[in-house]
């Protein structure tokens, strides 16, 4: 456990939005709790998320009309406030899933440009 | 587009701000609830879940202060925390909150009034088109600092020589007789060029202007005002057309001026040219004649420019000019400069910085207050500080405390200032024009909002800025001695209270020497006895011939005189002068002193004139019933001045004048006596040479009958004596019934309403200084219980006390004051224009507020240095 939680990493800002809007589109509606679940389980726990700031950015990205809310019972009956994608929010997560690969494309190239070169070095 | 929505959704939270903090409380606390049951779930104990699950999400008051701030601008936000904070620490302390809103009140109030007379007589620009282009144009003799009108060919040679002007008109206001089916009254025309509304950029209500064409035929038209076609056509459009009878013969109306149109108070308009003898007698005369003259400036040209050009002109118009006009110059004057003088606008600013004055004084006063509660806020400060709160956030909250209150008070002050107005359109005071459209408009709004935000700077940032000062440590060092903070606010509260007293000084020298020249100007020498005497404007039928005028007079003494009550009666063609016209006079047998312009007021009166008034016969003889017949010579009665200026050292009783130069054909009058001087002109203008000519020798088409009564209130047989007016002379125009008395003291308004203003604002300014030192010396005392409590303990007399705590406030006062002082030197000499019978450095007015003030401070600072003298020692150094 404790060893675990040393390989976890910080949700990095910006990509949280990246992360929240795949969330919502594929599994439609969802509250908070289940975002966040979602968040985690999919990265297998390593992305480890400040619940808390979970909410700030929803909010966030709700006056941005990316997504919307509305209070409805949860799975045990409980009220919760679902969010879902929007359409504004499906072109953006769109232009984020477009940014991103650019961005980790070109990380990689220099990563592997830069283990050839020091190979190079090396030989 | 995002930052919009945003924006948008931001400013709705302005307004949801509960319902959201509620939301995200619920939703916080569902997250909680399903991270602790999937803990359970895992196996955890309950307890344990709870922990894990706040863990996991890292803090809820950090979180839920980033949503807040996500939720709307943060900035108003906790500017209105900051407010609402202000709001309630105010409501904590009412004394403090009900006396810094009284006093800024108040002067934020009648700084607001103050700023809404200034705004209608002096900012708002005059109801014409492009006013700043407007001149008046007057003839001017440099040498005697002496504005005149002018001639006909002048305005002619002006018109056609110039460059910088569009247009000239010019006009000559009149007093004419408005006959009607059953009446006569008096109205107030103007007989103008046609070019004056095209200058003036007017167009008619209704109706047409008069054409250039229509001049010239002499065509007898009218345009009328509309208060005229309010009164006299109840504001029917069958106006237009029909005829009115103005000095005895019919014009037509043809066009109706707009409401907003002011130009003095005249009723009626018409072509100059309708009355041709009138005219023809004008239209040779070159130099000095009725017209006055009004120009507006083409674009880009400046007054200055304007100014060069007409000199230029004046120069080359000088060679064709008669003798005795020669070297006249030609003043351009802004018609706003015209409009309002430079006394009045010398006066209303004088006010206007004296009422700031009051509310510099206020604002330190209450500042001074602020400061003495921030030091016994230290602690709370402190622990803000202590708690997180930034520096600039404190001072933030205590300027929000100082602005909230200076907002308050400025609400407050706009009622002040509504009162303020009523007041001030009731009383009308002095005859300033656009003082009746005084009103709390947008502009004054405007103003009254800076110096609310302007107070509330000035009133916060002090304790500001001491709070700063001192670091915001907790107050360990002072803290233990009674009063925190006392030493550092003390200083600067001494500060405050020094200039307090050298600002309240000012104002109180000011309205002193404002109150001596109203007594001054009250106790002048009239050269006459206004008390109990009527003063009744009449006039004979219009196109009457001189004889007839004459006996229409003679007979109206006669019967006013039978009237029960009446002493004595009188008939002068004017008694008060609104200016002075200059006249050439030739003296017989002096050679020396011709051609010489000279201001010089003639007028006719009948014989018991000067009896009625009480005007003293210095030399010679007052006019007898044979003055005048047409057989006998010239006679004239000249006043001390005249005497003095044209027969100096010597006796003019039976010498011989004449006007013009020494070859005019124009005849002779003998002196037959000396009269003392009248000041007609106003009680603060020396009186101007005055000769006087009998009734019979030229009879005026209108005159001033006085009527001396026994009645304490000559208004009392007013109605007898038009009654008997009446019986001589069915429709003749009797009107302004008023008493000598009144009309001096009308004259008096002005003056009176400056100094009662001043002396209302000074004592205003001394009570607010008064209650300042009384509060320091006060606070000082009780900063202080300790160490005066050990001096008790070491055998201080009592005496010694008080003299220790009154000398403190007694040299803050006196250092105020001469710093005072000297303000009030450099103040009076700029303002010595608007002083009578007094100079600005006068030293009885200057000990007499030293004195004043001085004694206010001793009593001020009496009651403390009395508490801090009964002190028991033990008490006080038990105190902590």
């Amino acid at each position: 456990m404790k060893k675990a939680q040393t390989e976890k990493a910080e949700v990095l800002q910006g990509t949280l939005i990246l992360l929240v809007l795949r969330t919502v589109e594929t599994l439609g509606p969802q509250h908070g709790y289940g975002i966040a679940r979602r968040i985690e389980q999919i990265s297998n726990d390593v992305l480890q998320l400040n619940q808390g700031t979970l909410y700030p950015a929803l909010l966030r990205m709700e006056q941005e009309g990316w997504i919307s809310s509305k209070w409805g019972a949860s799975e045990k009956n409980r009220k919760a406030r679902f969010y879902s994608i929007t359409a504004a929010g499906r072109r953006r997560l769109a232009k984020e899933t477009e940014d991103w690969k650019r961005m980790s494309s070109t990380i990689e190239r220099f990563l592997i440009s830069d283990q050839a070169s020091l190979a190079e070095e090396a030989g | 587009m995002s930052w919009a929505s945003v924006a948008a959704a931001r400013l709705l939270g302005l307004f949801k701000r509960k319902r959201l903090e509620r939301e995200l409380d619920a939703e916080v606390r569902f997250h909680l609830e399903m991270q602790v049951d999937d803990n359970v779930r895992a196996g955890m104990k309950p307890e344990e879940a709870r922990y894990a699950a706040l863990r996991s999400f890292g803090g809820i008051d950090p979180v839920k202060e980033a949503y807040r701030e996500g939720r709307a601008f943060s900035v108003v936000e906790t500017t209105a925390q900051d407010v609402r904070y202000a709001l309630r620490t105010l409501r904590g302390s009412p004394g403090f909150t009900i006396t810094a809103l009284a006093v800024l009140g108040l002067a934020i109030g009648i700084n607001t009034a103050m700023f809404s007379v200034l705004n209608a007589v002096l900012l708002r620009p005059l109801p014409y088109r492009s006013p700043e282009q407007l001149v008046m144009l007057w003839s001017q003799d440099p040498g005697k600092d002496m504005r005149g009108t002018t001639g006909y060919w002048n305005v002619e040679q002006w018109r056609r020589q110039n460059n910088s002007f569009v247009d000239l008109a010019f006009f000559d206001g009149v007093s004419a007789t408005l006959t009607t089916a059953d009446r006569a009254e008096k109205i107030s025309a103007i007989r103008s060029s046609a070019s004056l509304f095209e200058v003036l950029g007017v167009q008619p209500l209704h109706g047409r202007i008069f054409t250039a064409e229509e001049a010239e035929q002499r065509q007898r038209l009218a345009l009328i005002s509309h208060r005229f076609w309010q009164s006299h056509f109840g504001g029917s459009f069958d106006a237009i057309g029909t005829n009115v009878h103005v000095d005895g013969a019919p014009s037509q109306i043809i066009g109706i001026l707009p409401a907003d149109f002011r130009f003095s108070d005249v009723d009626v308009w018409e072509p100059h040219t309708m009355y041709p003898e009138w005219e023809a007698s004008l239209r040779n005369l070159r130099g000095v004649g009725f017209w006055a003259v009004l120009g507006r400036l083409r674009p880009n040209v400046t007054v200055e420019q304007a100014q060069a050009e007409m000199n230029a002109i004046a120069g080359r118009l000088d060679e064709q000019m008669p003798p005795g006009q020669r070297n006249r110059a030609i003043a351009v004057v802004p018609l706003s400069l015209h409009v309002v003088g430079a006394r009045p606008r010398l006066a209303l600013r004088m006010l206007a910085g004296a009422v700031f004055l009051v509310l510099l004084i206020a604002a330190t006063n209450v500042a001074s207050l602020s400061l003495a509660r921030s030091a016994s806020r230290e602690r709370e400060m402190a622990i803000r500080a202590a708690l997180g709160a930034s520096r600039t956030r404190i001072i933030r909250q205590l300027l929000a405390e100082s602005l909230a209150l200076s907002v308050t008070a400025g609400f407050l002050g706009l009622l002040v200032a509504y009162a303020c107005i009523r007041v001030i359109l009731a009383a009308k005071p002095g005859n300033l024009p656009g003082l009746n459209e005084v009103s709390l408009d947008s502009y004054v709004l405007g103003c009254a909002l800076a110096l609310c935000l302007l107070t509330g700077i000035l009133v916060g940032l002090t304790p500001a800025l001491t709070a700063v000062r001192r670091d915001l440590k907790p107050s360990s060092q002072e803290g233990g001695k009674g009063v925190a903070g006392g030493a550092a606010t003390l200083h600067t509260r001494r500060v405050l209270v020094l200039g307090e007293f050298s600002l309240a000084i000012i104002l109180l020298a000011g309205a002193g020497l404002l109150v001596r020249s109203l007594l001054s100007v009250q106790n002048v020498d009239l050269g006459f006895r206004p008390e109990r005497v009527l003063s009744v404007s009449l006039a004979p039928r219009a196109s009457t011939t001189p004889a007839q005028r004459n006996s229409f007079y003679r007979s109206v003494i006669e019967q006013v005189e039978s009237v029960p009550g009446v002493e004595s009666a009188g008939v002068t063609s004017e008694l008060f002068l609104s200016g002075s016209g200059t006249r050439i006079v030739t003296v017989e047998g002096d050679t020396q002193r011709t051609s010489e312009r000279r201001p010089l007021r003639s007028d006719e009166l009948s014989e018991g004139l000067f009896k009625t008034v009480r005007t003293p016969l210095l030399k010679g003889r007052f006019f007898e019933p044979a003055d005048g017949s047409p057989d006998s010579p010239l006679a004239a009665i000249v006043n001390e001045t005249m005497a003095r200026n044209l027969w100096p050292g010597g006796d003019p009783v039976g010498k011989r004048f004449k006007f013009g130069p020494q070859n005019s054909k124009l005849p002779w009058f003998t002196v037959v006596g000396v009269v003392g001087d009248m000041r007609r002109q106003g009680l603060e203008k020396e009186p101007i040479s005055q000769m006087f000519e009998p009734l019979a020798q030229n009879p005026p088409g209108r005159a001033i009958l006085l009527v001396r009564t026994s009645m304490a209130d000559p208004l009392s047989i007013a109605g007898a004596v038009q009654e008997a007016v009446r019986r001589v002379e069915k429709y003749a125009p009797v009107y302004a019934t008023t008493t000598l008395e009144s009309q001096l003291d009308a004259s008096l308004a002005e003056r009176r309403f400056q100094t009662t203003l001043l002396v209302g604002f000074s004592v205003a300014a001394f009570v607010i200084a008064a209650i300042g030192i009384y509060g320091l010396i006060q606070y000082s005392v009780v900063t202080r219980t300790r160490e005066i409590g050990i001096r008790i303990a070491l055998g201080a007399q009592s005496g010694q006390i008080v003299r220790m705590i009154m000398g403190e406030g007694l040299k803050l006062s006196l250092a105020g004051m001469a710093l005072g002082l000297l303000g009030a030197v450099w103040i009076g000499r700029a303002g010595s224009s608007l002083l009578f019978g007094v100079t600005a450095t006068d030293p009885l007015t200057f000990v007499t507020v030293s004195l004043l003030l001085t004694a206010v401070a001793a009593a001020a600072c009496y009651f403390p240095a009395r508490r801090a003298m009964k002190l028991e020692p033990t008490a006080a150094l038990r105190q902590q």
